[in-house]
């Protein structure tokens, strides 16, 4: 079984970027379901979580709810991340979610970037914030992203090609997940342990008069 | 009362942050904030605690930049008082001056001095004393290695990456009783201090202010395993030590009303969750003597028996006067029933707090059995 997890960014009720996301997710399983693989996903909306972030970013510590979406997220075979626009990059609540994520949760991670925009003038952001900032957290970001505007939701919205854009992406997004397989958890804990073990033997090896090189 | 023995050590531990108060916007001097730790320590000797400890800041708005003068000070004024660090940073002081510094300490005092090591976290202040915080962790496992040595061997032949080397140097003063003084590591987040206590033994110090009880059961496990696995002993003979922060008023909601301008306006976690979230997020407690009583008692279901509590009480700009009254609370009301209460079902093979004595002794018993 797949685990899939979709963060949203959206502030808005109705959010077309909640709309977005939900398509991705019906497209994204779909695909993988005509491919024999069945997979389960996760919805998490940032905006009630608002407060938890800003205080988990002051305090360092991550409260119960925000901690349980940290669990959705990090237990995920792969995670599809929607945010709006603003201000010709992701939503500042969008960046303070994955500013606070614990370290290496997405380490591996195959993740699908789409983004909504008042104008189909924004579609850059895809590009220009959202890869780079997954690639930076090391996430294998898919190469198809789905940018929608306020004209993809209007009345002509089958002509739009928006259906197609996120068809094409969630194929893709699939074919990754498939190659990818079941997502193997970094345990940054266990590693920083081990790596201080082997630290401190060799240290006292090398204390150890009989070993000592004059 | 010196060399008494007691399963768990209560004190106070202390940053010395020059805070201004939120209610009158005044902040002490220097010099007044210096002189309330001293008033802070000899109080606490005066309401029966064991412990006072100072942390180590070498930039404002903190005093504490010399601690063994600073513990120096107060053990000419003290008799009792057990005097600690929180935390001696092990990553940017050279270990041949913490060796000569706590030597010297421990002659003063007659042996009332133990340290808590840390690696310090602000980035700047590395290469200020010559390092460089990228290299913290190994920088911290030879400056220890080091300091070990350098308190055990009468002639020490070293040389490492991170400090000069040394030829046939000897410690002056050597420590007293021949006994180094015991060491704790503390830690505020990572698995790296834990797996350092229990490779050597040494008592591991959780912070537990900044984050909730799951993340300090997790780290005081880790750190009891490791203690086993080096074989230093069964995993709940480690020797665990927990932080914990308080405000007290007879009655609850004064505490509350009193302590909440100087949480809201704190310089680490003000302006973020409110009290009664954090309160319930951490181990916070503002409220009765009886609830400090109750929640302090619920440490011990998650990390098991431990030998030392230390609570902050003297933080945010919090007045003397009323941290003064924090520690009559403390000593008078809070203390003598944890005493009492901790020794309920602590099983005998629980060591107590270590002591200057208690160190003496085992190193008598372990030169009669070679």
């Amino acid at each position: 079984m797949t685990k899939l997890t979709i963060v949203t960014g959206g502030l808005r009720e109705p959010s077309s970027t909640r709309l977005l996301a939900d398509r991705l997710d019906e497209a994204v399983r779909a695909e993988l379901a005509e491919q024999g693989v069945p997979a389960t996903s996760t919805i998490i909306e940032l905006r009630p979580l608002g407060r938890a972030i800003m205080d988990a970013m002051l305090t360092g510590f991550a409260g119960a709810d925000l901690e349980a979406a940290f669990e959705a997220v990090g237990s995920a075979d792969g995670l599809i991340a929607v945010t709006p626009a603003f201000n010709a990059s992701y939503s500042g609540l969008f960046k303070s979610f994955f500013d606070v994520v614990p370290e290496e949760i997405l380490s591996d991670m195959p993740v699908m970037i789409a983004a909504t925009g008042g104008t189909e003038r924004h579609s850059l952001v895809l590009e220009h914030a959202m890869r780079p900032m997954f690639s930076y957290l090391h996430a294998v970001v898919s190469p198809t992203g789905v940018y929608a505007a306020t004209d993809d939701f209007g009345a002509q919205h089958t002509a739009s090609g928006l259906s197609e854009r996120i068809g094409r992406a969630s194929a893709d997004f699939a074919r990754l997940l498939r190659s990818c397989g079941p997502r193997q958890r970094r345990d940054v804990f266990a590693e920083e342990l081990t790596a201080m073990e082997s630290l401190l033997q060799k240290a006292t090896r090398d204390d150890d008069p009989g070993s000592v090189e004059d | 009362m010196r060399g008494e023995m007691a399963a768990m050590q209560f004190g106070i531990f202390t940053v010395g942050d020059v805070t201004p108060d939120p209610t009158t916007g005044r902040a002490p001097t220097e010099a007044k904030r210096i002189h309330s730790s001293v008033a802070i320590a000899k109080k606490a000797e005066e309401v029966g605690l064991d412990v006072f400890a100072t942390g180590e800041h070498h930039n404002p708005p903190f005093v504490p930049s010399s601690p063994t003068t600073l513990l120096g000070f107060i053990a000419a004024q003290t008799t009792r008082l057990i005097l600690s660090t929180s935390t001696t940073l092990i990553t940017t002081n050279d270990p041949v001056k913490i060796a000569e510094d706590f030597s010297v300490l421990q002659h003063l005092s007659g042996g009332r001095v133990d340290l808590m090591l840390g690696r310090g976290n602000t980035g700047p202040v590395y290469p200020w004393f010559g390092q460089d915080i990228r290299m913290a962790v190994p920088l911290t496992v030879e400056h220890y290695g080091l300091l070990r040595r350098l308190w055990r061997e009468k002639v020490v032949d070293w040389s490492g990456e991170f400090r000069g080397a040394l030829q046939g140097f000897t410690l002056a003063p050597q420590p007293l009783d021949g006994v180094p003084p015991f060491v704790w590591h503390g830690s505020i987040r990572t698995p790296e201090i834990a797996e350092l206590a229990a490779f050597y033994g040494d008592g591991f110090f959780a912070n537990h202010i900044f984050w909730p009880p799951s993340h300090t059961k997790r780290m005081v496990d880790i750190y009891r395993r490791r203690f086993e696995h080096h074989k230093h002993g069964a995993a709940d003979q480690a020797i665990v030590g927990l932080g914990g922060q308080v405000f007290m008023r007879p009655n609850s909601q004064d505490a509350v009303t009193e302590f909440r301008p100087y949480f809201d306006n704190a310089p680490v976690y003000g302006h973020g969750p409110s009290l009664e979230e954090f309160t319930a997020q951490t181990p916070l407690t503002v409220g009765s003597p009886q609830e400090v009583i109750d929640r302090t008692l619920g440490f011990r279901d998650y990390v098991g028996d431990y030998q030392r509590q230390l609570f902050l009480v003297d933080h945010a700009g919090l007045p003397l006067k009323t941290v003064l009254e924090q520690l009559d609370l403390l000593g008078e009301e809070v203390v003598p029933v944890l005493r009492k209460e901790f020794q309920v079902g602590r099983p005998e093979h629980v060591p107590d707090a270590p002591t200057h004595e208690s160190l003496v002794r085992a190193a008598e018993q372990a030169g009669e059995s070679a």
